[in-house]
């Protein structure tokens, strides 16, 4: 399954849009968790415990989304966007969308740079054979 | 007696907790850039962009994949008493600022990172989310945190993207 956030795909051209696929998760931190950063928050730095808690969010919900896109039998989810909100005190949503597309490879026969660095001269109307 | 008691629990220990928080906070966020200016070295080669689209993709190479990383920083004892401090007059939190920038370099790098060794180098549609957990933006109380989320697409692109942008 090919994620990625960008509307196009180079290599491929979309032939079917199967529509939105998502995957949401609401995730609370434990009390001890909750302590530990506060300590550590004297001092300031990475609170390794919250960041785990998103981490672990972000796949939950990532894998949800991917598992409708496959049921649906998509290729790729494409154009995914991320978002949160912070319902309660106690708890952080994460919800992950995209569409999902079936794919066809493009057979690409653009011409190569023959020098690094400089692009191929486009085709003129020179080149077109005549007659 | 109590008086020597009040005069710990309400000026002593909150002191304390301040100079700890100053020269600690210091060390963490000086330790932090240090390393980040370092692992900048690593994946400089990188082309990261937030646009749409792919500048120069080559599709044979490697198939596109999105990457992602998150950071939750705390904000110290100290900056955070600044911040209040601040609050009350208002104008430019410089302490708040420092952190978040940050914040997001590190997410940033991340991304680049997790591209770089996936074999890509490119990143392209980066987005920058702050996220709230648990409604702390919002907690008085508590000292402030704060929480990036980074993602975006790696890709295969040809050695000259960089000159590409320009023309």
């Amino acid at each position: 399954m090919i994620v990625v956030n960008t509307e196009s795909l180079p290599g491929y051209e979309i032939i079917q849009s199967l529509g939105i696929v998502q995957g949401n998760v609401v995730r609370a931190k434990h009390m001890g968790r909750d302590i530990a950063a506060s300590f550590k928050n004297i001092v300031g730095g990475e609170l390794k415990g919250y960041t785990e808690l998103l981490t672990e969010a972000r796949r939950d919900a990532s894998s949800r989304m991917i598992a409708q896109a496959e049921e649906l039998g998509a290729d790729a989810v494409m154009n995914v966007r991320f978002s949160t909100s912070a319902i309660t005190q106690g708890a952080a949503e994460l919800y992950v969308y995209g569409t999902a597309v079936k794919l066809a490879a493009i057979e690409a026969d653009e011409p190569r740079p023959a020098v690094e660095g400089i692009p191929p001269p486009l085709p003129t109307s020179q080149e077109v054979p005549r007659g | 007696m109590s008086h020597l008691l009040l005069f710990l629990v309400y000026f002593v220990v909150p002191l304390l907790l301040l100079v700890i928080a100053f020269f600690g906070g210091n060390a963490i966020a000086l330790n932090h850039n240090k390393r980040l200016e370092a692992r900048q070295q690593l994946v400089d080669h990188i082309r990261i962009t937030d646009l749409k689209g792919y500048i120069r993709p080559q599709p044979g190479r490697c198939t596109p994949g999105l990457f992602c990383a998150e950071i939750t920083l705390g904000i110290d004892h100290f900056r955070g008493f600044l911040g209040k401090l601040k609050n009350i007059l208002g104008g430019e939190v410089k302490s708040y600022e420092k952190t978040l920038d940050r914040a997001r370099r590190e997410a940033i790098l991340q991304v680049m990172e997790q591209a770089h060794a996936a074999g890509m180098n490119a990143v392209t549609n980066l987005r920058l989310e702050f996220v709230d957990i648990s409604g702390n933006a919002n907690r008085a109380k508590k000292a402030a945190m704060v929480t990036i989320m980074a993602y975006g697409t790696g890709y295969c692109s040809e050695q000259d993207a960089r000159d590409a942008i320009t023309g």
